[in-house]
């Protein structure tokens, strides 16, 4: 369709095509699937359950679970959860259910285990809700360590940058409008025929951030569209495959289904500030990001997708191969899509600390002053860390009171001999916690806190965390 | 260009041995990764062809243990080609094929000590093997 309304217009592609299948294979966390287990002899209210170690939850009554994509085994962690056992039993593995129950005179039993395959489910539908993202953002790692996000390895100060969705394969951008995708349309779901059941939760389709709720029978699935995933240091989700066929019903949607990558526009968005928003670096096209390298800051980064173009296309292939041979119809949505809801941020009404609420004025001191003079301010100031810095007020090291320490048991007297140059920081605008995380993590007890010109504003230490949470 | 996985012990991390033997034998040795600590280390070098057997025999002499490094292994069943990878890998060994298969080209990939692609896999399909002494040698891996 692109290429034929890039070459022959509009209205030519109009009359030539009748449909145009759309697809994406990604990364779906809030995915799973409802199964109902049949009754046990004696039966059992399950209160809780575990397939193959993953928890489960009892949404129903006595004998319906849910297994969420995202929900991990309680030994192998992000290695299995939620998406894997979805995959194992669509690949028609046996599983493994415990559970357990307090007891009622209706339900007398209190444990249970058994093995399961898809075969004995009563019903195994795949129940997403919400999928499909339209578009979403290009991540990046401004800081100076590793991170590990729902957006994977994001390594640090820039180094790499990961995206996600099909772009112009999108079903959603390819019907923007919902004028023909809507509640009841008939779709491609994991290798199988689905449906599109209404909008998906955080629809927002005003700012190009639609998404989908989508319901199919599981046990028709193949796990070549349907496989569950590890994010390491995030968790486990599932790569769901949805394709939806879009008709082309007038000219308007013959130039809507043109669209290309290039005028698909996304944000670069800096995931290792720890915050609802979180600061952005301009905005790229799926063009560039399927390119290979975008530039953020006027720097060259290499990106590269978490989506499956290689699947997605397969997706839209697959769904047109069914149309083609009549195995698949196309529906009309017995409702449309909302088109004006927004994605709003959570109302709190409890508010959590930050660093710019417990810190305090650093001591510092400059490289070229003698530790006695330190080991002075160390006593009159009272403090345990005193901060190196340059005549602008930049970060250039740290010092203890145990270096100090060290340095008369090991007769040292030049500054450079003790001082720390890896210096382990905080911002501003940190919540209070997840400073307080990284002091753990390096077992240490203060963090200068930094601009981004790395000018030192204050320090936070073990001690402000503790006082605040003994108030 | 070969390249040799260079593995130090603990009483040989303190002695500048590569640094010894590019001196001595004039040899421009690439390192391409290098992990090391009081306890031990690993270096992966690319040497030129016509000098391998003379470095290998240099670091030998000085008790240093010397291979040709395995790489890591991808499972195609595994692989559902998302890409993910292809942006963390420091020497270009991992890129997209014309029909967007994920392709690793297993003469740039630095292996093991590398691993920077290993746990961003979302689909587990890729194992880093790790070294061991008894793997081929680089004067039998050269009869091949």
């Amino acid at each position: 369709m692109k290429k034929l309304v890039e070459s022959s217009g509009v209205e030519v592609a109009f009359k030539e095509v009748d449909v145009v299948t759309t697809g994406t294979f990604g990364a779906m966390c809030s995915s799973g699937a409802i199964v109902n287990l049949g009754h046990s002899d004696p039966p059992i209210k399950i209160d809780q359950a575990w397939m193959n170690d993953v928890e489960v939850c009892h949404p129903g009554a006595a004998v319906d679970l849910f297994i969420g994509a995202t929900n991990m085994s309680q030994k192998h962690q992000c290695e299995y959860g939620g998406g894997h056992v979805i995959q194992d039993l669509v690949a028609g593995e046996e599983v493994e259910l415990r559970a357990t129950a307090y007891g009622t005179d209706c339900y007398p039993r209190t444990s249970l285990k058994t093995i399961l395959t898809k075969n004995d489910l009563n019903q195994f539908y795949l129940l997403n809700f919400r999928n499909c993202y339209q578009r979403y953002n290009c991540a990046v790692n401004s800081s100076d360590e590793i991170i590990y996000t729902y957006m994977s390895k994001l390594l640090p100060r820039f180094r790499n940058a990961t995206f996600s969705g099909a772009g112009e394969l999108n079903p959603l951008m390819n019907d923007p409008d919902y004028e023909t995708l809507g509640m009841g349309t008939r779709i491609f779901l994991g290798g199988a025929q689905g449906y599109i059941i209404g909008e998906g939760t955080q629809h927002s389709p005003k700012n190009l951030n639609g998404t989908l709720m989508v319901k199919g029978d599981a046990k028709k699935m193949s796990p070549e569209f349907l496989q569950g995933a590890s994010f390491t240091g995030y968790g486990t989700s599932m790569y769901v495959g949805v394709g939806v066929p879009i008709p082309i019903l007038n000219e308007g949607l013959a130039k809507k289904t043109a669209i290309r990558d290039s005028a698909i526009l996304t944000d670069i968005v800096d995931y290792s500030v720890p915050r609802r928003d979180r600061p952005k670096f301009g905005q790229v096209t799926y063009k560039d990001l399927k390119s290979g390298s975008i530039s953020v800051n006027g720097k060259k980064v290499r990106v590269s997708s978490l989506s499956s173009l290689k699947v997605a296309k397969k997706v839209c292939q697959t769904l047109k191969s069914w149309i083609d041979e009549g195995s698949f119809f196309l529906t009309t949505p017995i409702e449309r899509l909302p088109t004006e809801t927004v994605f709003r941020p959570m109302r709190q009404t409890e508010e959590i600390p930050f660093v710019v609420s417990v810190m305090h004025p650093a001591v510092t001191c400059t490289e070229d002053e003698e530790i006695s003079a330190i080991a002075k301010r160390i006593v009159t100031k009272s403090v345990n860390h005193i901060v190196v810095v340059d005549e602008t007020c930049k970060l250039l090291g740290i010092v203890t009171s145990w270096d100090v320490t060290r340095a008369m048991a090991e007769e040292k007297t030049a500054l450079a001999d003790i001082e720390t140059h890896k210096v382990v920081t905080a911002k501003t605008d940190e919540p209070l916690e997840v400073a307080s995380k990284r002091m753990a993590q390096h077992n240490i007890s203060a963090l200068p806190v930094i601009n981004i010109e790395r000018k030192v504003l204050g320090i936070v230490t073990a001690e402000d965390v503790s006082k605040l949470l003994g108030r | 260009m070969a390249r040799i996985l260079v593995r130090f012990n603990e009483d040989q991390v303190s002695e500048p041995i590569a640094s010894q033997i590019i001196i001595e034998y004039k040899v421009p040795l690439a390192i391409l990764s290098a992990h090391i600590n009081s306890k031990g280390g690993e270096i992966i070098a690319e040497v030129p062809d016509d000098i391998l057997e003379t470095v290998v025999k240099a670091f030998r002499g000085r008790g240093v243990s010397i291979t040709v490094p395995k790489l890591i292994e991808v499972n195609s069943d595994k692989c559902f080609s998302c890409g993910s990878c292809i942006a963390l890998c420091p020497v270009d060994a991992i890129s997209l094929a014309a029909d967007c298969s994920v392709q690793f080209d297993k003469e740039k990939c630095v292996g093991s000590t590398c691993s920077i692609c290993v746990d961003a896999c979302p689909a587990r399909a890729i194992k880093s093997i790790k070294p061991n002494n008894n793997e081929a040698s680089v004067n039998r891996e050269k009869k091949r």
